[in-house]
C-alpha cells in the first residue's frame, strides 16, 4: 500500500508539473499571467477529439494538428489582445480570464459535455511495479514529463531563442540593448505556454475525460503549483509539484478522498502566509523593497 | 389563354391558402405549453428533453390532447438551469425555473431539477405558482417527506423517476443475489459527494448491509469531478473487499471502472455508474468494462425488455428519430412517460387548470414504458419487481462481448451474474 502510494504520488507529481509548466514559462518570460491557460488545455483536448471523431484523422496526426492550432491561438491572443494592454497586470488578467471563460462556456453551450468526450490511451497495458499495478499511460506521462523538463532546460540554456527568453526574463531593458525584441519574445512565450498546455492535455486527458470544468481545475492547479513554487521559477514548479503531488496522494490514501481536492489550496494558503513570493519566488517582499 | 394561366398561377393558390391554411391558424386553439427546466447540457437532461419532444410529437401527430371539447397541441419550452454542473449555486437553478414559469406560462413542468438539492429548494417556487411538475431525474426522498408534511401546499410535485429508497431496494436485491450465488459478504462503498448518492449509501448501509450480515470494509466520498481513483483502488485491494459498490452520476465516474480494470482489482463491481448505462459505453471505455453490474434506474432509460413492450417501442422510436440510441440510464424513460401521464390527466380533467390536473394525476394508473405507473401518497411513482403491477428498474451486467444482460429483478432477468476473470466464488 505504501509503495503503491509513493509510485502514484510520483506520477501525480509529474502530472502536476506537466500541467503547470506552460503557465509558469509564460509568466516567467513575458510577465503575463495567462488566465486562459485552462481553456487552451481543454481546447486542445476537444480539438483532438473532434479531429478523431468528426474528421476521422489518425490519432497522432490529430494530436499534432491540435497542438499546433493551440500554439497558434496563443500567439494570436497575444498579437490581438494582450499586446494592447501589456504591462497593465490587472487588465491582462481580466482579458485573459475573459477569453478563457468565453472559450470554456462556448464548449458547454455547444453541448460538449458528456462521458463520450475522452481520448484513447497511447498503449493499453498494465505493469506490476513493486506490487502495484500501473498502466502504461501513467508510466508514459512520467517519462514524458522528465524528458520535457530536460528538453526545456536544454532549450533555455543552449539555443539562441532560449537564451533570449532567459535574457528578457532576467532584465527586459538590458535585453533590449542587445537587440532582443521584448514583444516578439513575449508573443512566443505566450504561444509556447499555450502549446505546452496542449501537450499536457494530449498526454493527461486519456486518463480522464474532457469537460469545460476541467479548464477551471487545470487553471487552479497550475496557479497553485506556480504560486507555491514561486511564479516564474522552473525549479520551484518542480518542487511544488512534488510537494502537492505527494500531499494529494497521501491524503487520498490515508485520510480520505474528499479531502484531496483542498490539499493544494491549503498548501497554497500556508505558503502565502509563510513566504508570499513562493518557495523560490523572486518577487521582492515588502521588507526587501524597503 | 393568358387569363386562364393567371387563374391557375395566382388566383387558385391564393384561394387555397384562404380556404385551408388561414382558418387553421385563426381558429386553432392555443398550444398547451410544457416547460422543461433541467440541466440540458448533461446527458440525462439532454436525452430526457429529446424523449419529451418525441412523446409530444407522437401526441401532436395523433391530433393533440383533448381538453374538454377541443383538441390542443403540446408545445415544449425548455431552459438549461445548469444545476448538474459542479459549482453552480442552487439559487441560479431556481431563477431559471421561475423565469420559465413567468415568461412561458407552462401548464406543467416536466423532468425538473437534476440535483436533489435544487429539487427540494424549488418546491416552494413551484407551490407558489401552482404549476404541476412531473420530475424525472432528482431522486431524494426528502421531497416526498415535504409533500407528506404539507400535502395541500406541495401537491403539485410528482416524480416518475426512481427515488433513492427504491434504488436501495434494487441494489440490496442484487447484493442478496450475489451473496446467495457466490457467498460474498465484504463490500467497499464508493459514492459521489452529492445528496442523493450520500443518502443512497447511507440507507443501503443501514437498511441492508448491516442487517444482512455484510461487512462494509470501507466507504469513500468523492467530490464531483474526481477523475483519479487509483489510491482508493489500492486501498480496496488491501482491504479484502469482494464487491465494490459505486454510486455516481458524474461523467468522470466511468474512469473508475477503467482503472479498476487496468489495476486488476479482484472485486465484483456492482452499483450505479451513469456513463456505463448505455450501449455506447463499451466503445467509449475501450471495451474495459466487462463484468461490471450497473443499474438502469427506470425501464426505458437506455434499456428495454420484451416483458415491457412499450419500452422496446420507445427505444426504437427514439433511435429512429434522433439517429442514436439512448445512453442515459436515468431520466429519458420517465421523461417520455411523463408526457403521456400529463396528457391523460388533462384529458380526464377536461381542463389545464392546475388543481384539477393534479387531482387527476394522483389517480394515474397506466401501463407504459416504465411498467405500471401509480403514485403513492408522497407523489412518488411506485417501483417494485413486477412490471404488470408497478414501475420497474433493472440491473444488468456487461458481458465480455460488449452486450448488456439484465440479471435482476428475476421477473426481467435474461441471464445469471458472471464473475470477472481473477475472481472466484466462495461457494
Amino acid at each position: 500500500m505504501l509503495t503503491g502510494t509513493i509510485i502514484y504520488a510520483i506520477i501525480n507529481s509529474a502530472i502536476l508539473a506537466l500541467t503547470a509548466i506552460g503557465f509558469n514559462l509564460t509568466f516567467g518570460i513575458s510577465g503575463v499571467a495567462n488566465f486562459a491557460y485552462g481553456a487552451f488545455y481543454v481546447m486542445a483536448a476537444y480539438g483532438v477529439w473532434m479531429l478523431i471523431h468528426m474528421a476521422h484523422l489518425p490519432y497522432p496526426l490529430a494530436v499534432l494538428i491540435s497542438i499546433s492550432f493551440t500554439t497558434l491561438s496563443g500567439a494570436l491572443m497575444y498579437r490581438f489582445v494582450i499586446v494592447r494592454i501589456k504591462g497593465q497586470t490587472l487588465s491582462e488578467v481580466i482579458a485573459t480570464f475573459g477569453i478563457g471563460l468565453s472559450v470554456l462556456e462556448l464548449f458547454r453551450y455547444f453541448g460538449f459535455v458528456g462521458f463520450e468526450y475522452t481520448l484513447p490511451v497511447f498503449h493499453d497495458k498494465s505493469f506490476i511495479i513493486a506490487g502495484a499495478y500501473v498502466d502504461a499511460q501513467r508510466l508514459f506521462i512520467l517519462a514524458f514529463a522528465v524528458a520535457l523538463i530536460i528538453a526545456l532546460w536544454l532549450f533555455t540554456h543552449y539555443t539562441h531563442l532560449g537564451l533570449a527568453f532567459r535574457g528578457i526574463a532576467q532584465d527586459e531593458r538590458t535585453a533590449l540593448t542587445f537587440g532582443m525584441d521584448p514583444d516578439r519574445i513575449a508573443s512566443l512565450a505566450v504561444s509556447f505556454g499555450a502549446g505546452l498546455a496542449a501537450i499536457a492535455a494530449t498526454v493527461i486527458v486519456p486518463l480522464g475525460s474532457i469537460s469545460p470544468e476541467e479548464g477551471y481545475d487545470v487553471l487552479i492547479k497550475a496557479l497553485a503549483v506556480c504560486i507555491i513554487g514561486g511564479l516564474g521559477s522552473s525549479g520551484g514548479v518542480i518542487i511544488a509539484s512534488v510537494v502537492v503531488g505527494f500531499a494529494e496522494r497521501f491524503t487520498d490514501s490515508y485520510i480520505g478522498s474528499h479531502w484531496t481536492m483542498i490539499v493544494s489550496l491549503a498548501a497554497l494558503l500556508v505558503v502565502l502566509v509563510i513566504k508570499p513570493s513562493g518557495i523560490f519566488g523572486k518577487q521582492k517582499e515588502l521588507e526587501e523593497r524597503i | 389563354m393568358k387569363e386562364k394561366q393567371w387563374v391557375f398561377r395566382y388566383l387558385l393558390p391564393a384561394l387555397l391558402v384562404v380556404i385551408f391554411i388561414i382558418p387553421m391558424n385563426i381558429f386553432a386553439a392555443d398550444p398547451i405549453v410544457i416547460g422543461v427546466p433541467t440541466s440540458t447540457g448533461f446527458l440525462e437532461g439532454k436525452e430526457g428533453l429529446k424523449a419529451v419532444e418525441l412523446a409530444v410529437s407522437e401526441i401532436n401527430g395523433a391530433g393533440g390532447v383533448k381538453v374538454g371539447k377541443e383538441k390542443r397541441l403540446f408545445k415544449v419550452e425548455s431552459i438549461d438551469i445548469r444545476d448538474a454542473a459542479p459549482g453552480v449555486p442552487v439559487p441560479e437553478a431556481l431563477l431559471g425555473i421561475e423565469k420559465l414559469i413567468l415568461e412561458k406560462k407552462p401548464a406543467a413542468l416536466l423532468i425538473g431539477p437534476f440535483r436533489s438539492e435544487a429539487l427540494v429548494a424549488s418546491m416552494d417556487i413551484i407551490a407558489k405558482y401552482k404549476v404541476p411538475m412531473l420530475g424525472a431525474i432528482a431522486m431524494t426522498p426528502a421531497s416526498e417527506e415535504k409533500i407528506k408534511q404539507d400535502p395541500e401546499k406541495y401537491k403539485y410535485i410528482f416524480r416518475l423517476a426512481l427515488n433513492a429508497k427504491y434504488l436501495v431496494k434494487y441494489l440490496a436485491g442484487t447484493m442478496g443475489l450475489i451473496n446467495s450465488e457466490f457467498g460474498f459478504n465484504k463490500v467497499y462503498i464508493l459514492n459521489q459527494d452529492v445528496e442523493w448518492a450520500r443518502k443512497t449509501a447511507e440507507i443501503i448501509g443501514q437498511a441492508y448491509f448491516q442487517k444482512a450480515g455484510w461487512t462494509i470494509v470501507g466507504q469513500e466520498s468523492f467530490p464531483t469531478g474526481t477523475s483519479d481513483f487509483s489510491s482508493t483502488l489500492m486501498k480496496i485491494r488491501a482491504s479484502g473487499a469482494q464487491v465494490i459498490m459505486p454510486i455516481f452520476d458524474m461523467p468522470q465516474s466511468g474512469i473508475l471502472v477503467k482503472q479498476w480494470n487496468s489495476m486488476k482489482v479482484p472485486c465484483l463491481m456492482a452499483g450505479f455508474i451513469s456513463p456505463l448505462a448505455g450501449p455506447g459505453a463499451w466503445k467509449t471505455f475501450d471495451q474495459k468494462i466487462a463484468g461490471t453490474i450497473n443499474s438502469i434506474f427506470e425501464m426505458g432509460s437506455a434499456i428495454s425488455s420484451p416483458k415491457v413492450p412499450k419500452s422496446v417501442a420507445f427505444l426504437n422510436a427514439y433511435e429512429k428519430r434522433f439517429g442514436n440510441p439512448i445512453e442515459a440510464g436515468h431520466g429519458p424513460g420517465p421523461a417520455y412517460e411523463s408526457v403521456y401521464v400529463l396528457a391523460e390527466a388533462i384529458e380526464r380533467a377536461g381542463t389545464i387548470e392546475s388543481d384539477a390536473v393534479v387531482a387527476e394525476l394522483i389517480k394515474t394508473n397506466r401501463q407504459g414504458v416504465l411498467g405500471q405507473v401509480k403514485f403513492d401518497n408522497g407523489h412518488q411513482a411506485v417501483y417494485d419487481m413486477n412490471p404488470q403491477e408497478s414501475a420497474v428498474a433493472a440491473m444488468f451486467q456487461w458481458t465480455p462481448d460488449g452486450k448488456r444482460t439484465i440479471v435482476f429483478p428475476t421477473s426481467l432477468a435474461e441471464g445469471k451474474i458472471q464473475l470477472p476473470a481473477g475472481l472466484s466464488s466462495l461457494k
